[in-house]
C-alpha cells in the first residue's frame, strides 16, 4: 500500500492536448474518485497511471519514489478494466492466478508441463491455489472457480475481474468504470461491496467513473475533471456543498442545480428580477453574476416570493419528488423538490411560489468561479420568501 | 425449397464437378489396368484375379531352377518342367487388383518415406509460419510504432508475388550457399509467411485493446502476451492457416521438384508420384492412383476433424 502523486500531467495525442496539467495527491488508504463527463481524459490519467500510456510531461511517484520510465508491471498496481479483460481460455482461477504466476514463478517455473517438476514449484503453486482460494472466498466466487469466463454472467465476470486484481497486495487499485456494464440492481449492491472492500483492505483506491451517485458514495475525496483538468478535488459533502466553480456545481448533483441570473447592483446587494434577496456580496465581481440553487434549498412558499411560476412537469420517485417549474423570464426551467404529500399543490398547471435557504445559495461569477463572502442580510437570515 | 431448386442444381453441378476427379481417382485404384483402360467395372472394378507380369517375370526359371525342380516333377522334360515352374510362378502372382495396387503403390518407391518427408517438411514449416507470422502479426496489430503502415503494406505487397516469380533466384540462393538437397531447401523458403502474418494480424485486430493492458498490468511482457494471451484465443485462425499453409506444401510439387534433385530420401509425396509416370507399358495407372489416394487421405481425415473449427476460424468469430 502507498500514497500516490501526481504532478503537472500533461498528454497530448498528436495535436490534441487531453491532459492539461493535472496535479493530484492521494493519500495512502484513500478512495478517490475521478469523475467527469465523457472524453474528459480519466481514462487517460488512469492509463498514464498504470503505465500502459506515456505522458507527454509531468511525474508520477508510488509511495515517493517516481515511476518515470518503469513498465506498467514494474509498477505494482492492479487495474480493473470496464470490460472486465479476462483470459477468455483460462478458467476462473487460472484467470485469479496469472498476476501471481507471473510475479512468483520463474520463467521455467511458468513452462508448461515440465514447470511443475522445477525446484520449489510445488510450493508457490500450493501458496498461489491458497491465496486464489483467500480472494475468491471474500469476493464469493468460490464456486465459479472451474467455469471460464464465458459461463459467467456480467457480475460474476466483474467479481473475477476484481478477484485478479486483489489477489496480490498491489500498491494502489485502479478501477476504470468497472460498474458500467451491470444492471442498476446489481450496480448499488457492487458500489456497496466495493466500499467495503476497500475499508477492509485499507488500500489506496484510484476509481474513475462517469456516474456521480458512485463517486459521492463510495469515496473519501472526489476529483472532479472536466476538459483535460482537476477542477476541484475534495470529499464529496464540500463539492456537492461548497463547489469552487459552475461547471462543478452543475456536474454534481442530480438533478443539475438551478442557474438563475442576477444582477450585482452598485450597492453590493444581489437581486433577481429585480427584488433584492438580501444577499451582499463584498468587493468586486466580474461579470455577469448568476446564483446556484440546489432543487432541496427551495420550497414551497406561500406568501408573494421572488420566484413565481407554473408547475411543467414532475417526477414521483416515491419517497421524494421533483418538481419543474417554468418561470417567466427564465430559460431553462427550475427544479424543485417536494415531498411526496405536496403533491397535491403541484398538479400540472398549478401556480407555484418558491423559496429558497439564503445559507445554501452558491453565488458565481461571469467566469463561473465561486464568488465568496457573501453576506446574508439580517432580515432574511435564513430564508428568502 | 422449391423456388431455390436452381440454386442446388447449380451447387450439384459444382459438386460433381469438384469431386469427379477424386472419384476417378479412388476409382482407378481399385481396378484392374485392363478395366482402366477399357473403362469398365464400375466403381470398385470386378475385383477378379489378376496375374502380374512384372512377378511373373522375375520368376522366369533359369538353368539351374529347373535342375533343381527336377525332382519333383521325375521323368519330365525340362521343356514341361519350365512350364509347371512358371504356372505355379503364375499362381503365386495372381491377386486381386486393389491388392495389386495398393501393394505396388508401397513397395515400388519407398512411400513410406516419402509421407515421413512430408510431414516432417509440411510440420516444420507450420510451426516456423508461427513463430515468425504471430510475434509480427501481433506488432502489426496491437503495437505502435513508426512506420507501422509502411510495413504493413510491404506485407500486402509480399501477398501479391507469385511463387513462380522468384523460384529462380530462390534457387540459386540455396545453391550458392550448398543447400540444394536438404530439408533446410524445402522448409526455409516458406518460414516467412506474409498470408500467415496477414491473417493473424487481422485476427488480432478484433481482440481487445483491454485484455492486452490486463496482461501487461498481470506482469507479462510483450513475448508473454504473444504466447500467452494473443496465441490461445487466436486458435480457430490459426487452424484456418495451418489447413492453408499445410494443403499448400503437403501438395507443393513445384518446389521440392526444384531443389530436390536425385536424393530419393527426401523425396516428399507429390514426388513421390512421379515414380510411376508410364515408363513404355503405361500399365501404372492403379498404383499411381492408389499412391495418389494415400496421400491426399491424411489431409482429408485432418480436415474433417478440424472442420469445426476451421469454419470458425474463417469467419474470424473466435471471441465474443
Ligand atoms: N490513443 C488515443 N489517440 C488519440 N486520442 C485519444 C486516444 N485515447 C484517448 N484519446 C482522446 O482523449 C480524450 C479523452 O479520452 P478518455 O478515454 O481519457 O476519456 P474518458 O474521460 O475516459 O471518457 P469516458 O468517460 O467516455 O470513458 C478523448 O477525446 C479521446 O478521443
Ligand atoms: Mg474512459
Amino acid at each position: 500500500m502507498a500514497g500516490l502523486n501526481i504532478e503537472n500531467l500533461t498528454k497530448r495525442f498528436d495535436d490534441v492536448e487531453v491532459l492539461k496539467g493535472v496535479s493530484l495527491d492521494v493519500a495512502d488508504g484513500e478512495f478517490v474518485s475521478l469523475v467527469g463527463p465523457s472524453g474528459c481524459g480519466k481514462s487517460t490519467l488512469l492509463r498514464i497511471i498504470a503505465g500502459l500510456e506515456e505522458q507527454t510531461s509531468g511525474d508520477i511517484k508510488i509511495a515517493d519514489r517516481s515511476v518515470a520510465g518503469l513498465r506498467a508491471a514494474d509498477r505494482n498496481l492492479s487495474m480493473v478494466f470496464q470490460s472486465y479483460a479476462l483470459y477468455p481460455h483460462l478458467s476462473v482461477a487460472e484467470n485469479i492466478a496469472v498476476p501471481l504466476r507471473m510475479r512468483r514463478l520463474t520463467a521455467t517455473q511458468r513452462l508448461p508441463l515440465v514447470g511443475r517438476l522445477m525446484p520449489g514449484a510445488r510450493i508457490q503453486a500450493d501458496t498461489i491455489s491458497q491465496d486464489i482460494l483467500t480472494a475468491a472466498e471474500r469476493l464469493e466466487i468460490a464456486h465459479l472457480l472451474d467455469r471460464k469466463p464465458g459461463q459467467l454472467s456480467g457480475g460474476q465476470r466483474q467479481r473475477v475481474a476484481l478477484g485478479r486484481a486483489l489477489v496480490r497486495d498491489p500498491a494502489a487499485f485502479l478501477l476504470d468504470e468497472p460498474l458500467s456494464n451491470l444492471d442498476a440492481k446489481l450496480r448499488v449492491q457492487t458500489r456497496v461491496e466495493i466500499a467495503q472492500l476497500h475499508r477492509s483492505l485499507n488500500a489506496t483506491f484510484i476509481y474513475v467513473t462517469h456516474d456521480q451517485v458512485e463517486a459521492m458514495t463510495m469515496s473519501d475525496r472526489i476529483a472532479v475533471m472536466m476538459g483535460g483538468r482537476i477542477l476541484q478535488c475534495d470529499t464529496p459533502e464540500a463539492v456537492y456543498d461548497d463547489p469552487d466553480t459552475i461547471e462543478v456545481a452543475e456536474f454534481i448533483g442530480s438533478p443539475k442545480i438551478n442557474i438563475l441570473p442576477l444582477t450585482y447592483g452598485t450597492d453590493g446587494q444581489l437581486s433577481l428580477f429585480e427584488q433584492g434577496l438580501g444577499l451582499r456580496g463584498t468587493g468586486r465581481i466580474d461579470g455577469a453574476v448568476s446564483l446556484g440553487l440546489r432543487p432541496e434549498a427551495l420550497h414551497l412558499a406561500t406568501e408573494n416570493a421572488v420566484l413565481r411560476g407554473t408547475v411543467a412537469h414532475s417526477e414521483n420517485l416515491g419517497s421524494e419528488v421533483f418538481v419543474q417549474v417554468d418561470i417567466p423570464g427564465l430559460e431553462n426551467r427550475v427544479t424543485l423538490r417536494a415531498t411526496p404529500s405536496q403533491r397535491a399543490f403541484l398538479r400540472v398547471g398549478a401556480p407555484v411560489s418558491l423559496g429558497f435557504d439564503a445559507l445554501a445559495a452558491l453565488v458565481f461569477d461571469g467566469n463561473g468561479h465561486r464568488v465568496r463572502g457573501i453576506q446574508v442580510a439580517p432580515r432574511s437570515a435564513t430564508e428568502v420568501a | 425449397m422449391t423456388r431455390d431448386w436452381w440454386k442446388h442444381l447449380i451447387l450439384i453441378l459444382g459438386v460433381i464437378v469438384v469431386i469427379a476427379p477424386f472419384y476417378m481417382m479412388v476409382s482407378y485404384s481399385f481396378k484392374s489396368p485392363g478395366e482402366i483402360d477399357r473403362g469398365e467395372g464400375g466403381f470398385f472394378g470386378r475385383q477378379e484375379l489378376m496375374i502380374d507380369p512384372r512377378c511373373v517375370a522375375l520368376r522366369d526359371p533359369s538353368r539351374d531352377d529347373i535342375a533343381a525342380a527336377a525332382d519333383r516333377f521325375p521323368g519330365q522334360s525340362e521343356r514341361q518342367i519350365r512350364d509347371a515352374l512358371m504356372a505355379e510362378a503364375e499362381v503365386e502372382c495372381s491377386m486381386h487388383p486393389v491388392v495389386f495396387n495398393y501393394s505396388k503403390a508401397f513397395t515400388e518407391a519407398p512411400l513410406l518415406r516419402y509421407l515421413l518427408n512430408g510431414v516432417i517438411v509440411t510440420v516444420s514449416i507450420f510451426l516456423l509460419q508461427v513463430v515468425v507470422a504471430l510475434p509480427a502479426a501481433y506488432a502489426l496489430a496491437k503495437l505502435k510504432f513508426w512506420g507501422r503502415e509502411a510495413v504493413f503494406g510491404l506485407v500486402l505487397f509480399c501477398l501479391l508475388i507469385p511463387v513462380h516469380a522468384i523460384a529462380l533466384p530462390l534457387y540459386i540462393l540455396l545453391a550458392k550457399l550448398g543447400l540444394t538437397n536438404t530439408y533446410a531447401a524445402l522448409v526455409v523458403p516458406w518460414t516467412i509467411s506474409a498470408f500467415g502474418t496477414f491473417l493473424m494480424r487481422q485476427f488480432f485486430m478484433t481482440v481487445p485493446d483491454d485484455l492486452i493492458d490486463a496482461a501487461r498490468m498481470d506482469g507479462m511482457g510483450e513475448f508473454a502476451i504473444v504466447w500467452r494471451v494473443m496465441l490461445p484465443t487466436a486458435i480457430p485462425a490459426l487452424l484456418a492457416f495451418a489447413i492453408f499453409s499445410i494443403v499448400a506444401h503437403w501438395n507443393d510439387y513445384f518446389w521440392p521438384r526444384i531443389v530436390v534433385t536425385g536424393n530419393r530420401d527426401l523425396f516428399t509425396p507429390p514426388l513421390g508420384l512421379r515414380e510411376f509416370k508410364g515408363d513404355g507399358d503405361g500399365s501404372f495407372f492403379g498404383p499411381m492412383m492408389a499412391t495418389a489416394t494415400v496421400i491426399v487421405t491424411p489431409l482429408i481425415v485432418a480436415f474433417l476433424i478440424a472442420q469445426k473449427r476451421f469454419i470458425e476460424g474463417i469467419t474470424l468469430s473466435g471471441m465474443k
